[in-house]
């Protein structure tokens, strides 16, 4: 009889007292929270988003303005004001966002990892891995000041023709922001590589270099790819660094053009705040953009975060 | 040795080259160190912006240079020899004292601009009473079943905190016929002096805290006389604040708050057995050193940096001109937002960890809860945002940005880290702990009272001070629920308007954008938001060293 079914046994007797059912009840109404937390999202979510397009809009009882689900999804063009939402506009700012977070993000991260679980020494880690978490601890407005501030003038020695709210110097500091997370995660799973794997390499004559490139890496690649998905999902999702170093005029610019980094553009998060700030009356159409996009934004993290989790579970390689 | 007779042997088995090796070792440092160090730049800029170290005098730096930094640098160096340990104990108690002196600012904050003293004492009596009451009712009332003691001790709570009817008969037009305790108290003619009122709740508070330590590593009787005396410091500074130019109730607070319990560190590391007591003299030696340099350079009158960051800073509010313009009103609302997120959260986040990792089974809405929990924490901020927005001020009608409404909003986003974080402290007991407590015939609520929860308590604790610094930094979240951007006064009630650190900070770089808010008031709040998060983090990872070396 394992301990937790002896536990089980003793613990039946007692278990249905006023006292251990209140108790009970208590904690599971807490960890209940969590659903009910995540319907409420996802319902008003949908609900206001559909509140917001022509299409579900007279199902549910709407009146006045709304907007053409296609228009959304396809639009490149966003301008409030002239009534045109092209969701497109804002995602193509993420999207460059995420890019260059990536670019900045994913090869230090992953050095870092390599770095932290097979050469530095007990005393480097010690020291190192507190250091790195600072770089996730401080708040994101300052990391969005720091770009504005200092990073911006420093690049526009190197590119002159850089507007004052850019791409390039968000994506550097949301780079940095999430290094600590794709190191940490990588990390995790370098050091789940069994130390059998890199004796054997050593007895085969491989060099240290060989053996982390060559065996740790690709043994703990599950861990490190979904490291790279849960980190850009936190970059797409990042707010006030976007938000005060990006900029807040919407255009549509090509992600995969380096030139279209030094212009600035509007990015769905800082969209989101920019609505909030401006003069928007409860129940509006503006308003019910903001859940629109809201809606886009939690998908896309979503998808993100449930393959990161698949990614990891699926194809972890078991020892 | 073999090996070295043989190296012949060993370089004709096969040309290895070591440079790819080592570049590429150096290349990982390089990459490990470079956000560390671009991170590292930023800050010194920004400090350098908000408190402009150039800007003192020559003599200034002299001055403090002989007086604290040459000292503490040779005690450190003696006190280090003789034994490392008192080192580490002194390094302790200088930065207890900073980070409590830090805390102190906040409860005088908050027991002089945003609760009364009245106020505040009444609420502590009709809190106290019926908490004395349970007390009792547990402790020497076993005959009782426990459904009838809990419909007492509620009955008790409802009459002391609403009297009777209260807001139950509010709701169907009842008169009062009982009025509560905290009423009473409020309408007693005769009241004493603030500060005696403020002696009273803080002093109080901390007198209980002392005690209750003192008692649990010593016996009944000495944390009973340590609260006495805890006590009556505290009603001395009152006393004797006036006399050394401090305000009474300022001078209150720091000593309950800051003082006494770094005095009972100080006592408690420096003059028991195992205590280190050459490490009060290495903090001595800062304490010292700092007043001395302080007083040095007020006598020789050097002038010291013209920080951005000065006295001014910290007590006024916003302003048109950078110069003039002020954190107040925002370091009170980011107190008071951290404190409604702590009292949400806290205990909904233990006991979800509780239920998943004590009572829940091994079925698939255990798993659910599982995977939800995970994915709640992956969610953007903004998104959390929106949830309040839609929900507390759409849906359930609540006024837009006020302190209840960011609370629950922050609340809700950390409860995912608070939970996950407190289920690590949880699984980390070990299971002959559970398994014991069971075998004496312990009911699952008893063992988790007694035996898992006070194992775990450091480690939820160090989760949660985490959760909150991640909480203190937020600004979207705020943002979407409306808070204003500027606010002139600190917000008195759970219903009044607020705003936070962070979101000054923001509107500050973006709605007043000059060049003189960039280079003035901007860094000074980053600073005093970094400085604040320093403190929480530091209390944190003390919190967790000392949890896992007891491990």
């Amino acid at each position: 009889m394992s301990t937790d079914e002896l536990t089980t046994d003793i613990t039946t007797q007692t278990e249905n007292s006023p006292r251990e059912l209140l108790t009970r009840t208590f904690f599971f109404l807490c960890a209940a929270l969590s659903i009910v937390t995540t319907i409420s999202i996802v319902a008003l979510l949908v609900t206001e988003a559909a509140r917001f397009f022509s299409l579900t809009a007279p199902l549910l009882g709407v009146t006045g303005p709304t907007a053409s689900i296609v228009d959304f999804l396809t639009g490149t063009s966003w301008n409030i004001n002239g009534g045109e939402f092209g969701v497109l506009t804002l995602v193509s700012a993420t999207v460059m966002i995420t890019l260059g977070s990536a670019v900045i993000a994913i090869p230090l991260g992953v050095a870092t990892a390599i770095y932290l679980s097979e050469y530095a020494s007990e005393r480097a880690r010690s020291l190192l891995k507190p250091a790195l978490e600072i770089l996730a601890g401080v708040p994101t407005v300052v990391y969005g000041f720091f770009a504005l501030i200092y990073i911006t003038p420093a690049l526009s020695v190197v590119f002159p023709s850089i507007g004052t709210f850019n791409m390039l110097s968000a994506s550097i500091v949301v780079g940095i922001m999430i290094i600590p997370m794709v190191a940490s995660i990588s990390e995790d799973a370098m050091s789940a590589v069994p130390d059998e794997l890199r004796q054997a390499g050593y007895g085969m004559g491989a060099t240290k270099f060989d053996v982390a490139t060559g065996i740790v890496v690709p043994a703990a690649l599950s861990g490190i790819f979904s490291s790279f998905i849960l980190a850009l999902s936190r970059a797409i999702g990042e707010t006030m660094a976007v938000t005060i170093a990006a900029g807040s005029r919407a255009q549509f610019l090509n992600p995969v053009n380096p030139a279209s980094f030094l212009e600035g553009s509007l990015p769905m998060t800082a969209a989101m705040v920019q609505l909030l700030l401006g003069d928007i009356t409860g129940g509006g159409l503006a308003y019910r953009s903001l859940f629109a996009i809201g809606l886009v934004l939690f998908v896309i993290t979503l998808v993100m975060n449930v393959i990161s989790d698949f990614v990891a579970q699926r194809y972890r390689e078991e020892y | 040795m073999a090996a070295e007779t043989d190296t012949g042997a060993i370089e004709d088995f096969g040309q290895v080259s070591r440079t790819v090796g080592t570049v590429f070792r150096y290349l990982l440092l390089a990459a490990t160190m470079f956000g560390i160090v671009m991170l590292a730049v930023l800050l010194l800029y920004v400090a350098n912006d908000a408190i402009r170290p150039l800007t003192a005098d020559p003599g200034w730096y002299l001055a403090f240079f002989l007086a604290l930094v040459a000292p503490t640098g040779i005690a450190g160096w003696a006190v280090r020899r003789r034994d490392p340990a008192a080192l580490t104990f002194g390094t302790f108690l200088v930065g207890m004292l900073v980070v409590s002196l830090m805390f102190s600012g906040g409860v005088a904050l908050l027991v002089i601009d945003v609760v009364p003293p009245l106020v505040a004492l009444a609420f502590a009596i009709g809190l106290a009473v019926p908490i004395g009451a349970t007390v009792g009712l547990t402790r020497y009332a076993h005959r009782i079943s426990f459904t009838l003691r809990l419909a007492a001790t509620t009955a008790v709570f409802y009459l002391s905190l609403f009297g009777l009817p209260g807001p139950i008969g509010d709701a169907v037009g009842a008169p009062p016929i009982v009025p509560s305790l905290v009423a009473l108290v409020q309408s007693v003619p005769v009241i004493p002096v603030d500060w005696m009122m403020v002696a009273a709740v803080v002093g109080g508070g901390s007198a209980a805290a002392i005690g209750t330590y003192v008692a649990s590593v010593g016996d009944g009787s000495a944390g009973l006389y340590a609260a006495g005396v805890a006590l009556a410091a505290s009603a001395a500074a009152g006393a004797a604040g006036p006399l050394v130019g401090v305000d009474s109730v300022p001078a209150v607070v720091i000593t309950a708050v800051a003082l006494v319990p770094t005095t009972a560190y100080a006592w408690r590391g420096g003059f028991t057995e195992e205590g280190s007591p050459l490490g009060l003299v290495f903090a001595a030696t800062v304490v010292v050193g700092a007043l001395v340099g302080a007083a040095a350079v007020d006598v020789l009158g050097f002038a010291g940096p013209q920080s951005w960051v000065d006295w001014g800073f910290l007590t006024s509010a916003h302003s048109g001109t950078a110069e003039n313009a002020g954190l107040y009103p925002a370091i009170g609302g980011s107190i008071l937002l951290m404190t409604t997120v702590a009292a949400l959260s806290f205990p909904v986040g233990v006991g979800a960890a509780v239920y998943l990792e004590e009572y829940a089974g091994d079925n698939a809405l255990t798993r659910f809860v599982d995977v939800n929990i995970s994915n709640l924490a992956g969610v953007p901020s903004v998104v959390y945002g929106l949830l309040g927005l839609g929900v507390f001020v759409t849906y359930l009608g609540r006024s837009a940005g006020t302190v209840l409404v960011g609370g629950a909003t922050l609340a809700l986003l950390i409860l995912p880290i608070v939970i996950i974080s407190a289920r690590e402290a949880i699984r980390s007991v070990p299971s002959d702990m559970r398994q014991a407590s069971y075998g004496m015939g312990a009911t699952r609520w008893q063992t988790v009272k007694n035996v898992v929860l006070p194992e775990a308590f450091p480690g939820i604790l160090t989760g949660t001070i985490l959760a909150l610094g991640r909480a203190i930094g937020e600004t979207a979240p705020l943002i979407m629920i409306g808070a204003p951007n500027v606010v002139f006064n600190l917000p008195t009630a759970l219903g009044s308007k607020v705003s936070a650190m962070p979101l000054q900070v923001y509107a500050w770089s973006s709605l007043f954008a000059s060049e003189d808010f960039y280079t003035k008031a901007v860094p000074a709040g980053v600073v005093v938001l970094l400085a604040v998060l320093l403190a929480m983090n530091s209390v944190a990872i003390v919190l967790r060293n000392k949890f896992e070396r007891t491990q």
